[in-house]
């Protein structure tokens, strides 16, 4: 079949719109199917992101469609953020977060995004000044030898000998220091 | 008082600024898809209540409603870089913070409610980062910005989060652009998380041979890693440009001696122009001048130039609407009063 645009070109695209209730199909080439279908990638306020969206909608969608089932017993499942409303779908159209709760209502959904756009999960660079992190809380509660325990550990993956020793002889002499109270 | 793009730095034939960004939001209001007119009003009065205090120490920072601003006023920052064209043409309350020299600039309400934004001339990223980073600090020392132990710093785009942070060399390639492989380094670029684009013009050569080139991953790596590796990438981008100038040079001196004093002439001389016309020229002047070519009594500063042929930043100094015809003629007056005289 023949592209009902150009007429030229092959048809390789099935196009269905519709419009209040009516139902539009068109048969069409990639390149007319392109230009057809281009107010899809421009953005409410026509801004250079537009294509970029596009771009992220690909990748976010991709991921979408292959391990998400749209739909359970008939009814779909909705997936939204509790504080703004955004849906899942919404994010994956306009590639924005709706507010910071929206990392968290995407949770597991976001990694693999996540690794296909930057190669990574999770943070490793700059914190708020005072930010008191769950890991910070624990270590907080901990006792001074469990506290320089895990430096000492943490030197030694690190291949910092020097400093390892030196959070060793901490550790020693705050034991002996404790055993020597206790007695 | 100088703009910042007026203070040279290093390495001003290859790159002519380093500039930094730094995308954070307010923990209490929803980002910018979503938040409500009274709340982005708010949002954008808290904002710059805070900087008033920062305003007061740091001499010459100017604070303003983006509302209060003409539309001529507001491209022309589009143009300066400090706008983008999408918080220009905002509805919104929006805000913005901005040093006297236009090097440091807070933009409220944009696709983040805080955009830093730090520039340097030459290659000076060291200079930009930390600029941004202290401005940074100061502002969640009171307000509570959207952080996540796992993801870092929340942004409205996924491309952002993590550090937030965009940092980019703004590059003179000619001999690259003129030799048609930017596509060909962009794809190169890319495989290290890197970008290279044109920022005038549309397509990848774009028009006046001025490149940005940023990193593209936010997440995963420390800012200074991030700094690092795109300073290598640079450093590499900026060989191969000497590289293919040299070539240049050896292979057709005479046909580019001849072309840099005809553009010169047609730039002092001309009676109007078009600001195409005027950056495809300015850079071969440049490259001109960078090489040794062409002498001038004074230094000459292209990327002000480019900036101040800008349509906006024309009828910004005129202080009207003028339609092109009037434009073209205004610019090449002001090329050929500000063009210093050629000494060799």
């Amino acid at each position: 079949m023949l592209c009902e645009k150009c007429k030229k070109r092959q048809a390789t695209i099935y196009y269905t719109e519709i419009v209040d209730g009516k139902k539009y199909e068109k048969h069409l080439c990639e390149k007319c199917a392109l230009e057809y279908a281009d107010f899809v990638y421009e953005a409410e306020d026509g801004s250079d992101n537009a294509l970029l969206e596009g771009l992220l909608s690909s990748i976010l969608g991709s991921y979408y469609k292959s391990s998400q089932p749209v739909k359970k017993e008939g009814r779909e499942a909705v997936i939204q953020c509790e504080r703004c409303g955004m849906t899942y779908d919404a994010f994956l159209q306009g590639g924005k977060f709706g507010c910071a709760n929206c990392y968290s209502s995407f949770g597991k959904q976001l990694e693999k995004s996540f690794r296909q756009i930057h190669g990574a999960t999770s943070h490793v660079g700059k914190r708020p000044k005072g930010f008191v992190s769950q890991t910070d809380r624990i270590i907080k509660d901990l006792s001074e030898v469990d506290r320089l325990s895990i430096r000492l550990q943490d030197a030694i993956e690190k291949e910092e000998f020097e400093t390892a020793a030196a959070l060793r002889d901490q550790i020693r002499a705050l034991k002996a220091k404790e055993e020597s109270q206790n007695v | 008082m100088y703009k910042w793009f007026e203070a040279l730095g290093g390495n001003e034939d290859i790159v002519i600024a380093s500039g930094v960004r730094l995308s954070r939001n307010l923990e209490k209001y929803p980002f910018s898809k979503k938040i409500s007119d009274s709340d982005a009003i708010h949002m954008v009065e808290e904002v710059l209540k805070e900087f008033e205090t920062y305003a007061d120490e740091e001499f010459g920072y100017i604070e303003c409603n983006l509302g209060e601003l003409s539309e001529i006023e507001k491209f022309a920052m589009v143009e300066r870089q400090i706008l983008s064209k999408e918080i220009a043409v905002k509805k919104q309350c929006s805000g913005l913070v901005m040093s006297e020299d236009e090097s440091t600039s807070i933009l409220i309400n944009e696709e983040d409610h805080l955009k830093i934004q730090a520039l340097a001339g030459g290659a000076n990223m060291q200079k930009a980062y930390e600029k941004a980073n202290e401005v940074d600090d100061y502002a969640s020392e009171s307000l509570e910005m959207a952080f996540s132990e796992k993801y870092g710093y929340l942004t409205s785009s996924p491309s952002n989060v993590g550090t937030g942070l965009r940092a980019s060399y703004l590059m003179f390639l000619p001999a690259l652009g003129g030799a048609n492989k930017i596509n060909r380094l962009s794809e190169e670029v890319m495989k290290y998380g890197v970008g290279l684009k044109a920022v005038y013009g549309d397509g990848a050569e774009g028009v006046g041979h001025i490149y940005e080139l940023y990193n593209e991953k936010t997440l995963g790596s420390t800012e200074p890693e991030l700094l690092e590796n795109l300073r290598g990438i640079m450093e590499q981008v900026a060989a191969q440009e000497r590289k293919r100038r040299e070539y240049l040079l050896a292979n057709n001196y005479d046909e580019i001696e001849d072309q840099v004093f005809r553009s010169y002439g047609v730039l002092k001389y001309a009676k109007q122009m078009n600001s195409k016309d005027a950056m495809t020229l300015l850079s071969q002047i440049k490259f001109g001048a960078d090489v040794g070519i062409i002498q001038f009594e004074k230094p000459l500063n292209i990327y002000k130039m480019i900036m101040e042929v800008q349509p906006y930043s024309l009828q910004c100094r005129s202080g009207k609407y003028v339609g092109s015809k009037v434009r073209d003629k205004l610019r090449a007056q002001y090329l050929g009063a500000n063009l210093s005289e050629v000494i060799n």
